[in-house]
């Protein structure tokens, strides 16, 4: 059974459909790039994974856990321990240092001590490798530092699944190597990881399962090298063309 | 008539006013604990329970005050309770102060960017661990001026209190005015008393808004 499993998954904002029957399974380990031009319903897709968005129609499983089911008995906590996220705008705490961001939802959400709390937190933070800041509040750190602190506030629930949603593109383009590099790493570990992201390179060095989406539907996926080369779709290879 | 020197009116007054800050004290801090209860409600996203806090809010901003200590005041009465003026003038103030500061923190909480909910969300906190640990620590910052600010309505609205016979500075005025026959003098004072107390909060309000600005 996929960690993942999205299946004919629609999605109406007022009359506009923005997701018409999309399906994805995504395996343990996957790292699954999913592209596509803007309002092709990408962001849309990966809100719906952990509830922050609903669907109309169709099932998303994580875990064995139904999301639809879930959110209809307003029971998110067990879901979203399980699922990571990681926005574009980072949203950070502002009133709390990079420690205490980390530090919040083990200790709020899954009741840690603040001694095993800070465990976790340097551990995160060492490994998007800002152990050095982890006093600092965010307005004293860089884009692309805070976003780093953002994947290690993500990473202390010890998530199954991390989304993230194009986290590199609020950034200056001189922040989204060590952004990316992070990134990498945690593929390299096993993390399932499911970006919605415009780095093109990136999808096709470190990406397991590139999902090509297009008008609410999905165009094209596979291997990303493959598809990337030889698309099928006089779109993708459009948009291929367009990206780079 | 003249018994009445400047000097006792003015002590009589001071004595008074123990009762305006008193009274003052005691509404806007019970109004604050009913108002945060009201903002939770306010902001649950629940339908019927933010129209609830809604109609709430709605009444005791939209009727006057002292409507609301009149209905207070005689109001329990009808269900053979006695009220005495201490404790309607509390009541009356204690609803009045709330659902003003339930909208005003209600805005302080709506400027609080909608991804720090978010963050909050997909981190699996609860709304109520999202509001103690995300949005109120921020919407705090903001909020601390127009509250600071809205407690000088409170004390001018003790002054209502005295036609239900409760007696703070105005009341007091009131009083001395009859017995002395010196409108001008004894009201010029209770106005002074006022000013006194008031202007030290604009100030304050004014002093801290301006260094939330220039923190920005």
């Amino acid at each position: 059974m996929p960690l993942v499993d999205i299946s004919k998954v629609t999605k109406s904002f007022g009359p506009t459909q923005v997701l018409k029957g999309v399906s994805v399974e995504v395996e343990r380990g996957d790292v699954v790039a999913i592209i596509g031009k803007s309002g092709s319903g990408k962001s849309t897709l990966l809100r719906c994974i952990n509830g922050l968005e609903t669907y109309d129609d169709g099932a998303i499983t994580v875990d064995g856990m139904d999301v639809g089911e879930a959110r209809k008995k307003k029971n998110l906590r067990d879901l979203r321990r399980n699922v990571g996220m990681v926005f574009q705008q980072f949203n950070l705490f502002p009133h709390l240092t990079a420690e205490e961001n980390v530090m919040l939802a083990p200790r709020v959400v899954n009741k840690a001590t603040p001694g095993e709390a800070k465990v976790l937190a340097a551990e995160a933070l060492a490994k998007v490798g800002l152990s050095d800041k982890a006093g600092n509040y965010p307005s004293q750190l860089s884009g692309g530092q805070q976003q780093r602190v953002a994947i290690a506030r993500a990473l202390a629930m010890r998530p199954n699944v991390l989304l993230c949603d194009e986290i590199t593109s609020a950034l200056d383009p001189e922040l989204v190597n060590e952004v990316l590099r992070v990134v990498e790493a945690l593929a390299k570990e096993g993390i399932t990881l499911i970006l919605v992201t415009h780095e093109m390179r990136f999808a096709r060095d470190v990406g397991t399962k590139l999902v090509f989406m297009h008008q609410g539907k999905v165009h094209e996926e596979g291997p990303p090298k493959e598809l990337m080369a030889k698309p099928k779709t006089a779109e993708l290879q459009q948009f291929i063309g367009s990206a780079h | 008539m003249s018994d009445f020197s400047f000097w006792v009116i003015l002590s009589n007054l001071l004595l008074a006013t123990r009762w305006t800050i008193l009274l003052s004290l005691i509404a806007f801090v019970s109004g604050g604990i009913v108002g945060l209860a009201l903002l939770f409600a306010r902001t649950s996203g629940i339908g019927w329970l933010q129209n609830l806090t809604k109609g709430y809010i709605e009444f005791f901003q939209g009727t006057p005050l002292l409507m609301q200590l009149f209905l207070f005041f005689f109001g329990v009465a009808l269900f053979g309770l006695e009220v005495s003026p201490w404790v309607a003038a509390w009541l009356a103030l204690t609803f009045w102060t709330s659902a003003f500061l339930t909208e005003i923190w209600r805005g302080c909480v709506e400027a609080i960017p909608k991804g720090q909910w978010e963050a909050g969300d997909v981190l699996a906190l609860t709304y109520f661990e999202q509001m103690r640990y995300v949005i109120l620590p921020q919407a705090m910052r903001i909020a601390i001026p127009p509250t600071v600010g809205f407690s000088v309505q409170v004390v001018k609205g003790t002054a209502l209190a005295s036609i239900i016979g409760f007696v703070e500075v105005t009341k007091a005025g009131t009083m001395l005015n009859n017995a002395t026959f010196r409108p001008f003098l004894v009201y010029s004072l209770v106005a002074l008393i006022y000013f006194a107390l008031c202007f030290p909060l604009s100030y304050t309000a004014k002093k801290l808004e301006r260094r939330l600005y220039a923190a920005r």
